[in-house]
């Protein structure tokens, strides 16, 4: 029988990581994880936590189904975090979904829109 | 040495805890073992998936169950 705690890793585990940089990009990539989470296509958890390799964060990453890095831009600072650690992951970087840096507002509808096409290639 | 074991109480954590138990009665090794079983404390700590092996304050394990040889390589110092 699987376990049914909810917390066993029966389930696929899919952790999510925002860059939560400074520029809109960064701001974008941020609202976007946390309506991933939300709405259950993955788990949002702290990217900064890695960094600062707070053992918890990094042994959930290396044994999660999957990790999925959004960066803000081509800078890709998540990218770097996860390469530096060697843990796996899948990175997807907004300037590749038509937001340019410093310059595109970041609306409600931009947010739908990023966050409808990444939930359909994670 | 301190050992956590973290997990809400399911068949993974109790398996866990009895391979901590004789991995600690193989090696000799003299730990304190506690167990965490609230959520919230557990994601505190950075853990998503459960059960988890902490030792000395370090999670050396996530969201698998270790077995006693696994367990005792971790006590003699293993990653």
């Amino acid at each position: 029988m699987g376990c049914s705690c909810g917390s066993c890793g029966d389930a696929e585990s899919r952790l999510i990581f925002a860059c939560s940089g400074a520029a809109n990009t960064g701001y974008l990539a941020d609202a976007v994880a946390r309506r991933l989470n939300s709405d259950g296509s993955g788990g949002m958890t702290c990217l900064a936590a890695i960094g600062a390799d707070l053992s918890g964060y990094v042994e959930s990453a290396r044994s999660a189904d999957k990790n999925v890095v959004l960066d803000g831009c081509a800078v890709g600072c998540g990218k770097k975090i996860f390469e530096a650690r060697g843990l796996p992951f899948t990175q997807l970087v907004m300037t590749d979904f038509g937001v340019e840096k410093k310059k595109t507002e970041i609306t409600q509808d931009v947010i739908d829109r990023v966050t409808a096409e990444i939930r359909q290639r994670i | 040495m301190k050992i956590q074991i973290l997990g809400p109480g399911c068949s993974k954590c109790k398996t866990m805890e009895a391979n901590v138990r004789e991995a600690l009665s193989l090696t000799g090794v003299v730990a304190d073992v506690e167990k965490i079983t609230d959520l919230d404390e557990i994601m505190d700590m950075g853990v998503l998936m459960t059960p988890g092996l902490v030792i000395d304050g370090e999670v050396r394990s996530v969201g698998k169950v270790l077995s006693v040889d696994q367990i005792a390589a971790q006590l003699k110092g293993g990653k």
